[in-house]
Formats: structure tokens, C-alpha cells, sequence
């Protein structure tokens, strides 16, 4: 597997609604691939033993970051769960056992091969592999050098997506999107507002960013979500908002936000893009 | 049955009230063919008028005819005339509701299960309920709690309605039983105020393409900046309608003005 970058990577934290989140991507990957309805139950339901097992005991309760990699290519689609927490117990590679809750007869049986190793800093990386025939569609990736981390938001619970290449975010991103809308409370109003803005990201990025990934970070709060693309090339940010205007229609970014900020560095630009719901 | 028999239905079948009960009495009881075909032909304009209603849908027009005579033919047998009612008030609810299951089984553009289908549309009845109640859109969370569903399902129904193509504006409106009031009559004329001024020519060559209503929606979402809940009691139409249409409009509105070079 990975020695291209990932597909789809998501920075989450251990809570049930970040479960949602990965089985919300799985279903927008399986939408891009035309992954058979059946593999794709396969793959979510596997994918959720894995995280359900990083929520209920990797940190024995306590917050921790969950973290998902998912790769494409080869007529398989692969994914990585990793956690930092407490680690596999002495026996845990025994598929006989089922420990600690995690469903490990269940991911065994739905995969084409699983493999559960040490993570490089403590913690637990389950790795899965499903039959996938449609990611020949997919473009492989050039490895652009490792992660660019995007801003970090100290004290604030932040959501990382990125999606490589851009056109794969088509049916992933809006999903995630909706998906963390309703975890701030929407009214369905401005979910589908989220949902059109996320429409609009995935379609004028590519033009905004240097590579073929989109990077978003998410902050969810009560009635209000924050995106932090980023980065983007130097002048690009305000262009993206500008080219969502579609004549009469104009800025369709901009109307669909309640703020929107363009943060420059030496090297790149973040925009930042606030929705709300006043209702 | 005796050619006397069906020669005595066939002569009355311009007739009256009194008429109509003899027939039904000669079907249900005797179940003569003849009198069946003579209350097929007399409620056939009705019938037709029926499946007009849902004619700028995507079904080839013979196909909703159909339906609506299947619809037809179910009535006809049920009909009981000793309860009081007018045949009519019995069959439109009967033919439309045959038409709605025909909507629900193949209505969808792409496959949706069954199951998922019937979620989806008590997502978006709710969903209407809700909105009247509290004065804006419901969240997901409340929603989830009224159905006794998942967030995760109030979720893949939200996603599940953008694939139904054929609620249509001419789908009986949800909780309107007499099925008088479509989703057509609430529109009104609005759209016509809107007209397209100072853009550049490709955008005004896109917009062509864009149905009248989806212009209007865009005009009031995007200039007037109206939420999509005050945009769909305007239309008199759902918020998940209104949710789909501006997506799919701003779609094809990209679709239009992309530089071909850009792809």
C-alpha cells in the first residue's frame, strides 16, 4: 500500500460523531468508484468496527485523535485506522479473540486482508483491504513531499480533511460537510447551504491550490462552522471567492458565508470561510 | 352473463347519477364486462386529466395514463355507492395515490432501496411539520429525535431526496389530501419578474438553459438573499425542493461557463 500519499485522510478526535464522519466519506468514495452498494456496506461496517474500538477503548475514555488514511489503486481500496492510545493488548493478534469489544471477527470476515500493527507513536494502526474494481478511475498521485499542516487552531476541536486528487472531493467533500453542519446544530436550511458552498469549494480550488489536494480544516461549534482551506497559492483566495460568481448569481461563496478572510503568509494564503445559523 | 343483460347496461351509459349505480351494480355484482368498460369510458377524462398533472415529469405521458387507469380499475371495483359518496370523490384520491406508489417505486433517477425511499419521504414530511411549528427548518438532531431515527439516517435521507427526480412540482404537495393544490400552484408568476440584465454573454447564454422557476430560486437565494425555508413557502413548495433545485441549477449553470480549457 502507501507509497503514493492518501486519498482521503481525516484528523478526528474519538467521539461517535467522528464515526459518522468516516462512514459518510466511505459512502462518498463508494458514490466516486462505483463501488458495488454491497462492498460498500462491507467496507462501512468493517471501517466502524475499527473506529468504534479507537472511541470506546484506545484511550480508555479519555480524548484522543483518531486518525483515517484511505488509498485507491490496484482494484483495491485500502484503509488505515490509527489511533495513539493504550495499544494492542499481548494477545490481540489472535483473530480467535474478541478483545476489548473490538469486532475483530467482523472486520476479519468483510476484509479482503487486515493487519493490525503498533503505530509509529504508540497506539494501534489497523489496516484493511477491500476488493475495489473501479479505482483504476482514479489518477495515482505524485508524492508531493508530505503533509503541509494547515492552521492550527489551539483549544479548538478541528476536523483536517484533505482529498487528492481534487475531483475524488466532488462527492466526498459535500457529504462531510453536511455531515459537520448537522454537528453544529443546523437547521437543514443551512445545511444545504453548507452543502452548496462545499459544491462550490470543490469545483474553483483547483485552480486556487499548487498541487492536486484539497486541505480543509473544520472547527465545529454550536450554530457555527469554520473552513480553513489552506494553502493556496499567493493571490489565489481571493480569486477562488471571485470566480464562484456565476453573473447574476454573484459569489455564490460569499453570499453562502457569514464571513470569509484571507490570511497571507510568505509562502501561501489561507481562506477562511464562516457559516452560522441565526435562525 | 346474457347478451340481454349487457344490451340493457350498454343503452344507459350517458346517463345519471341513478344511471352510474346501475352500472357498478351490474359490475360488482355480476361482474359484467360490458358495464365495467362503459364506467372505464365515462371516467377516462377524468382519469386523463389526472395524469396530466404529472405529465412535465420525466415518464413518457402513456406510461402515467396507465398508471392512472390501473388506479381507474381499483376504484371501480372498490367503489361501494350505498355509502353516499360521488364516485369521483372516491376515484381522484384512488388514481393519484396509484400514481404516488408509481412515483415512489420507479420515480427515483438513481437506485435507492425501498426502504430508504419510505425514509426519505417521512424525512421530508416531517421535515415540513417541523419547519411550520417552530418557524424555521428543523436541525437534523430534532428531526432524528420526532422520527425515532439515527442522526447518521436523517442524514442519508437528506442525501437520498437529492436523488428524486421526479418529485416534481406537479407531485401532490405532502399533507394535502385532497390533492387539489399542486406544487405548480404555488409558483404564481413569479418568475417573470426576473430579468437578466448587464452580463457577460456567456453567463447570459448559461442562464438560458436554466429553467424559469430555477432562475427564480437563484434570484431570491443569491440577490434577495431570502433563506431557502421563506423561498419554499414563497413557491409553496418543500425546502428540500428548494435544497435540490438550486444545487442542481448552480450545477449546470458551472457546466455551462466552464472553460472547456480549464477540464
Amino acid at each position: 500500500m502507501a507509497d503514493s500519499p492518501p486519498n482521503v485522510r481525516l484528523e478526528l478526535v474519538n467521539t461517535a460523531e467522528s464515526v459518522v464522519l468516516v462512514r459518510e466519506m466511505l459512502s462518498g468514495v463508494g458514490e466516486a468508484i462505483e463501488l458495488d452498494p454491497s462492498d460498500l456496506n462491507d467496507a462501512r461496517t468493517a471501517v466502524t468496527e475499527a473506529c468504534n474500538n479507537v472511541v470506546l477503548h484506545a484511550y480508555r475514555g479519555k480524548p484522543g485523535p483518531l486518525e483515517i488514511e484511505l488509498y485507491l489503486g490496484g482494484s483495491s481500496l485500502d484503509v488505515l485506522v490509527r489511533d495513539q492510545g493504550i495499544g494492542l493488548p499481548a494477545e490481540p493478534r489472535s483473530l480467535e479473540v474478541d478483545t476489548g469489544g473490538i469486532g475483530l471477527h467482523v472486520i476479519q470476515t468483510l476484509t479482503q486482508a487486515v493487519e493490525f500493527t503498533d503505530g509509529p507513536d504508540g497506539g494501534t494502526e489497523v489496516w484493511m483491504q477491500f476488493s475495489a474494481p473501479g479505482t483504476s478511475s482514479i489518477a495515482p498521485l505524485r508524492d508531493d513531499g508530505g503533509e503541509a499542516r494547515t492552521l492550527a487552531l489551539p483549544g479548538k476541536p478541528t476536523t483536517t480533511i484533505c482529498i487528492a486528487p481534487v475531483s475524488l472531493a466532488r462527492t466526498i467533500l459535500p457529504r462531510l460537510i453536511v455531515t459537520l453542519a448537522a454537528h453544529a446544530h443546523f437547521s437543514t436550511d443551512r445545511i444545504s447551504d453548507a452543502q452548496l458552498l462545499a459544491d462550490a469549494l470543490v469545483e474553483h480550488a483547483q485552480a486556487a491550490i499548487s498541487g492536486d489536494k484539497l486541505s480543509i480544516d473544520v472547527t465545529v461549534e454550536p450554530r457555527d462552522l469554520e473552513l480553513h482551506v489552506s494553502p493556496l497559492n499567493a493571490g489565489r483566495a481571493r480569486r477562488l471567492i471571485e470566480e464562484s460568481s456565476l453573473g447574476e448569481v454573484a459569489g455564490v461563496i460569499e453570499k453562502l458565508t457569514d464571513r470569509h478572510e484571507v490570511v497571507s503568509t510568505d509562502t501561501h494564503e489561507t481562506l477562511t470561510l464562516r457559516l452560522s445559523d441565526r435562525r | 352473463m346474457s347478451s340481454a343483460t349487457a344490451t340493457h347496461s350498454l343503452h344507459i351509459d350517458r346517463g345519471t347519477a341513478e344511471d352510474l349505480d346501475h352500472l357498478f351494480a351490474h359490475w360488482q355484482e355480476r361482474r359484467d364486462p360490458v358495464a365495467r368498460e362503459a364506467l372505464v369510458k365515462r371516467f377516462m377524462p377524468l382519469t386523463r386529466s389526472l395524469a396530466r398533472r404529472y405529465d412535465r415529469s420525466s415518464e413518457p405521458f402513456d406510461d402515467l395514463l396507465q398508471v392512472a387507469s390501473v388506479g381507474l380499475l381499483k376504484a371501480i371495483d372498490r367503489f361501494d355507492p350505498l355509502r353516499g359518496h360521488s364516485f369521483p370523490s372516491f376515484a381522484v384520491p384512488t388514481i393519484l395515490g396509484e400514481m404516488r406508489r408509481y412515483f415512489r417505486d420507479c420515480g427515483w433517477s438513481v437506485h435507492v432501496p425501498r426502504g430508504d425511499q419510505e425514509r426519505a419521504l417521512k424525512v421530508r414530511d416531517a421535515q415540513e411539520t417541523l419547519s411550520s411549528e417552530y418557524g424555521h427548518a428543523p436541525t437534523v438532531s430534532q428531526l432524528s429525535q420526532y422520527l425515532e431515527l439515527e442522526t447518521e439516517q436523517v442524514l442519508d435521507a437528506l442525501q437520498a431526496t437529492q436523488a428524486y427526480e421526479s418529485l416534481s412540482l406537479d407531485a401532490p404537495r405532502p399533507g394535502s389530501e385532497d390533492d387539489t393544490i399542486t406544487f405548480g400552484d404555488g409558483m404564481g408568476r413569479e418568475d417573470e419578474r426576473y430579468e437578466l440584465v448587464d452580463l457577460d454573454a456567456t453567463i447570459v447564454a448559461a442562464i438560458q438553459h436554466i429553467p424559469a422557476r430555477e432562475r427564480a430560486m437563484l434570484h431570491m437565494r443569491f440577490v434577495e438573499d431570502s433563506t431557502q425555508t421563506e423561498i419554499a413557502a414563497r413557491l409553496g413548495i418543500s425546502q428540500m425542493q428548494v435544497s435540490r433545485l438550486l444545487r442542481r441549477s448552480l450545477d449546470q449553470l458551472r457546466a455551462l461557463t466552464r472553460d472547456p480549457s480549464e477540464v
